[in-house]
């Protein structure tokens, strides 16, 4: 049976308990819903909220250099320190909070297999004291480029036909709808998806208590079912970047593609932009040249 | 007796000098203070309509008064004490008042209990389509 090609990013709740008062371990977590923090989190673990401590409060963009190094020193974190992610969700905020600490170049980043609820399944404690520890001094690194797509660059992506995933619910992609089932229609005025992409929701890459389905199963719906390449440049998006996270994470560390982007620009920009090329329905559709955007009259 | 709003603006009041951790945590108090749901509503859970579907998290409330006096009663998931603790809230503040009162909540309740800077302004979304279901709710038990 085929291993994870990263296996070392993927640790587990038992791990996790036996390194909770390991200096040279910090635990993060992050979830859709910040009141379960407060509520009770793993004993030592300080929380980075994906919308308040990671988002620019002006700009839609991540937080500057110098505003990741604070948040980092003021959780205890050097840039050498082992930094655990896990949350609600299948881990889907702790993979968005776990990709922005790569896009600082923070070396070694992991992730919690099956996050909160494979941690109370297997009927471990939680704690509701809070957390802090001495600033460090951290440094970060210039954004790395190479896991971070912007819109201009998906055009080219998108008209060169490579490699381009749609993480959202099949009724988004159809563009049927403009949010998740369930969710508030956060302001799309186009429903559809990018030409080219295919549709792969991200919960296919969990089994319902969370942690990550096996390398076999993963490597059947990707690259047997979908005929990827794991050379081959691949970008991903969802909504507003956070599904595409997770999957992100999967093909790179779980299956070892070598080229992945996220792009967090996602359908919140795509499908708001004036004249970028959108397919609608289940096929994932092309582009035929010069048909994205009309000529203009002088 | 203080009316709806009254109670209300002094629950909310409880919110205002607290800094993000500690409004988080009077939360997950009024959270945790919700009752679950009696047999006779969780046998009505099953066979009536009440989940508030433009809200993520299962949400299912009950719009009901007796002799004027309103009662709401609700249901949310554990995994998500934000919705809970302010689905509390609006119960503490509703209950045993007269039902006619609710449609006075001012639509900008979520906006002077701070919690856009402490959850991020897109997850405020689910909770203002609650306190407008809760106030269509009452408003129909009004009229009918």
């Amino acid at each position: 049976m085929p291993d994870y090609v990263h296996p070392e990013v993927l640790v587990s709740t038992e791990w996790v308990a036996e390194h909770l008062s390991d200096p040279q371990v910090r635990i993060v977590e992050s979830d859709e819903d910040r009141a379960l923090y407060t509520q009770g989190h793993i004993p030592g673990a300080v929380e980075i909220d994906w919308a308040v401590d990671l988002q620019c409060p002006v700009v839609r963009d991540y937080i500057d250099r110098a505003a990741f190094e604070k948040l980092c020193a003021e959780r205890g974190i050097t840039p050498d320190t082992t930094v655990v992610f896990y949350g609600d969700k299948n881990n889907w905020w702790a993979c968005y909070a776990f990709w922005v600490f790569k896009l600082y170049g923070h070396k070694d980043c992991r992730v919690m297999n099956g996050g909160r609820k494979r941690w109370e399944l297997d009927g471990r404690a939680w704690s509701n004291e809070r957390v802090s520890y001495p600033h460090t001094h951290y440094t970060a690194q210039e954004q790395d480029g190479s896991i971070r797509a912007l819109r201009d660059e998906v055009l080219k992506h998108t008209k060169a036909g490579k490699q381009l995933l749609d993480v959202r619910s099949p009724e988004e992609y159809r563009g049927e709808r403009m949010h998740m089932p369930d969710y508030p229609n956060e302001g799309a005025v186009r429903g559809g998806h990018i030409p080219g992409a295919q549709n792969v929701p991200w919960p296919l890459n969990c089994h319902d208590d969370g942690t990550f389905k096996s390398a076999k199963d993963l490597e059947k719906l990707y690259i047997k079912e979908l005929k990827m390449k794991r050379r081959s440049p691949t970008i991903a998006y969802c909504r507003i970047g956070e599904r595409s996270s997770l999957t992100w994470f999967v093909l790179t560390y779980l299956l070892g593609f070598g080229n992945v982007k996220n792009y967090d620009g996602s359908w919140l920009e795509w499908g708001n932009a004036v004249r970028v090329p959108i397919a609608k329905g289940a096929e994932p559709g092309g582009i035929v040249a010069g048909s994205a955007a009309p000529a203009m009259h002088a | 007796m203080a009316s709806v709003q009254e109670r209300l603006d002094e629950l909310v009041g409880e919110f205002a000098d607290l800094d993000a951790r500690e409004k988080l945590e009077l939360l997950v108090d009024f959270a945790n203070g919700l009752p679950p749901l009696s047999p006779e509503y969780q046998a009505r859970k099953t066979v009536e309509d009440r989940r508030v579907h433009e809200c993520q998290t299962p949400v299912f409330l009950w719009m009901e008064s007796a002799d004027g006096s309103a009662r709401l009663v609700a249901e949310v998931a554990p995994e998500a004490p934000t919705v809970k603790g302010f689905v509390s809230i609006l119960a503490e503040a509703i209950n045993g008042r007269p039902a006619a009162d609710v449609a006075t909540i001012s639509d900008d309740i979520l906006d002077r209990m701070g919690l856009a800077d402490v959850l991020g302004i897109l997850r405020t979304r689910g909770l203002r389509a609650i306190v407008a279901r809760v106030k269509r709710g009452f408003a129909e038990q009004a009229s009918g």
